[in-house]
């Protein structure tokens, strides 16, 4: 078991657990945190599960955990690993069962202000136009021959089927697309478990919320990204449901024997893989991108869903009360990036499991009218607490393949949220502070409770510090719908 | 056995230390600790009955497959499984009854049953196991 003792501090907020501490790392393993985040690295099994990803077959540099990292299964929640093509590995549990679970802000013309009266019809209008909880059906029913154009097309299916806006399509990571979907590599479950969710929330941590821009640290990014002080916005945090969850499942239990195959040692099992170069990573990768696809749907659909929600309540109340889409993100994602490692340009298998992309200035995946200032990074709190919009930086690219952190990162099981916190109260507290819930059960509410995860804010100041994103704006939320 | 279950902290997701006196018991009490974080299992009424048969790469693989066979008939009929008759087990292949049906209210959600440091040991009382579910 690795102790703090074992990590060189290497600046403020870097520490860095040497190769040779485990005889079967490959690369050492960094933490980013302040000093407390560090120490509550050690207090569950997030260490020990960053250590396992530094053994991975072809990782390179190191093995990575952003300030918001927990305990997670196979690869640590925060963590991120780069694997070179030629003799490095994909594997289904460095991306999560929830593939491409992210967050998408959408942005109003309105100031706070104006929708105030209306909060608690705009938050059930939500509730009724987005479907959510256990088991929810969604908005769209699709057959199978469309499920497989939708999975492979991702937002352009949307936008032929009118479901989507060019500019919708233009904002959204990978321009809504993961290229390489092969449908032919899903399971036939996984499409039947898709078929209805088409459009729906889900449960446990997913929400969907009404805030108001707080605060706003860079004027000019901010305006570039169509954000002011006092502006109603909307944000929706879900990924690719019973799909998703099903290729992950498929290929976790799939490719247990190809690890046999390949000779490749794994301290875990969850940390199931196959080569990058053989036909198990390419079945992967091909299924895995269907789910990416199927998920940046998914946000799209319930993107069309709040559109529909606020027109018909504020429809005559307010001049304007369009949506425009800043950005969609994605959490949870294995993708081929090129990036400079040793003064050498690699193209890398990048897994991030719970950290999300922040390509700086000038990169090409960034779209072309926010090129200037780098891709916006979506970071949202636990429910009830503040979120925030970051910008891509340069020493992203330079520091950690280009990503930063993606929440605030639990700290406290689910029992024990449960035995401390009664969602009735935390209901009524919410509300105390103004903000308006529609959650499916009070069990839910509290397991989700704000005490229950790290103080998203320190987070934030972790990754600004470090300069692998930068502060844009704080969102606080009005309204919540939570899965 | 006394115990059959119990719930084991973990940060983000679920876990549950599981005992059988053998394979079948391991799996049926296994199958029973996931429906109690579903739903409360006495408010489950049995009217759906669900045969399972399954053959899978090693044992933890086929519990894996199980668990995960019970949360996908589970969505699929919208119902949860609270009664388990494991009719015969050898470590690769299973042959199982399941019976449950809908439910009022769920306690909460599993997306799916991970291979999370799984191992089913052999102990003097017989077989134990930790599972991870993400949820």
């Amino acid at each position: 078991m690795a102790e703090k003792k074992d990590f060189k501090r290497i600046d403020k907020y870097t520490w860095e657990l040497p190769q040779d501490f485990r005889d079967d790392m490959r690369v050492p393993a960094r933490l980013f945190g302040d000093a407390d985040l560090f120490g509550a690295a050690f207090r569950d099994r997030s260490v020990e599960q960053l250590i396992n990803t530094a053994t991975l077959p072809g990782v390179v540099k190191c093995a990575m955990a952003m300030p918001d990292f927990h305990q997670g299964y196979g690869f640590p929640i925060g963590g991120v690993a780069a694997m070179r093509m030629e003799d490095g590995v994909i594997s289904p549990g460095g991306v999560g069962y929830d593939i491409n679970c992210g967050v998408r802000l959408l942005g109003t013309y309105l100031e706070q202000e104006e929708v105030a009266s209306h909060l608690q019809d705009l938050t059930m209008a939500l509730y009724q136009s987005c479907p959510s909880g256990v088991g929810g059906k969604g908005r769209e029913r699709v057959s199978g021959r469309e499920l497989d154009e939708l999975v492979t097309r991702g937002a352009k299916w949307a936008l032929k089927r009118g479901l989507a806006r060019q500019e919708d399509v233009a904002h959204t990571e990978e321009g809504g697309c993961l290229p390489g979907a092969d449908p032919g590599q899903v399971s036939a479950r996984a499409k039947e478990r898709g078929r209805p969710q088409v459009g729906s929330l889900g449960a446990g941590n997913h929400f969907l919320e009404i805030d108001v821009v707080a605060e706003v640290y860079d004027t000019n990014v901010a305006d570039g990204f169509g954000l002011f002080e006092d502006q109603i916005a909307v944000q929706i945090h879900c990924g690719s449901r019973g799909f998703g969850h099903q290729v992950c499942d498929d290929y976790v239990k799939g490719l247990q024997s190809a690890v046999h195959k390949y000779n490749i040692v794994l301290p875990d099992r969850e940390l199931v893989c196959a080569p990058l170069d053989s036909p198990e990573g390419r079945a992967y990768y091909g299924a895995m991108a269907c789910a990416v696809n199927y998920a940046f749907v998914n946000r799209q659909v319930l993107a069309m869903g709040v559109r529909e929600a606020f027109e018909r309540v504020l429809a005559g109340k307010v001049q304007e009360f369009d949506l425009f889409q800043v950005y969609d993100v994605c959490h949870n994602i294995a993708k081929f990036e090129e990036h400079e490692v040793d003064g050498r340009r690699m193209r890398l298998c990048v897994h991030r499991k719970g950290a999300t992309r922040a390509f700086g200035p000038g990169r090409s995946e960034v779209p072309a009218d926010y090129r200037g200032v780098g891709q916006p990074v979506l970071v949202p709190g636990s429910m009830g607490t503040e979120s925030y919009v970051l910008v891509g930086t340069q020493k992203a690219m330079d520091l950690t393949f280009g990503s930063t952190c993606h929440g605030a990162g639990r700290v406290m099981s689910r029992t024990k949220a449960r035995k401390t916190v009664y969602g009735a109260e935390l209901r009524k507290e919410l509300a105390r502070e103004g903000i308006v819930v529609r959650a499916g059960s009070d069990r839910g509410l509290a397991e989700e409770a704000p005490t229950a995860y790290k103080d998203v804010s320190r987070v934030v100041e972790v990754v600004h510090g470090l300069g692998i994103a930068r502060k844009v704006a704080r969102l606080r939320p009005l309204g919540v719908i939570k899965g | 056995m006394d115990r059959c279950f119990e719930e084991v902290e973990h940060t983000a997701d679920v876990a549950i230390r599981v005992w059988g006196g053998d394979l079948a018991e391991l799996f049926a009490n296994a199958a029973y600790g996931m429906a109690c974080q579903l739903a409360d299992p006495d408010d489950v009424p049995l009217t759906v009955e669900r045969s399972v048969e399954l053959e899978a790469y090693d044992v933890e693989t086929l519990l894996v497959a199980w668990l995960g066979e019970l949360l996908y008939l589970g969505e699929r009929d919208e119902c949860v499984f609270a009664v388990f008759d494991v009719l015969k087990i050898v470590p690769t292949r299973l042959r199982a009854v399941a019976q449950g049906g809908a439910v009022r209210e769920y306690r909460g959600h599993i997306k799916a049953v991970t291979f999370n440091e799984l191992e089913i040991r052999h102990t003097e009382a017989g077989y134990e196991t930790t599972i991870v579910f993400d949820v």
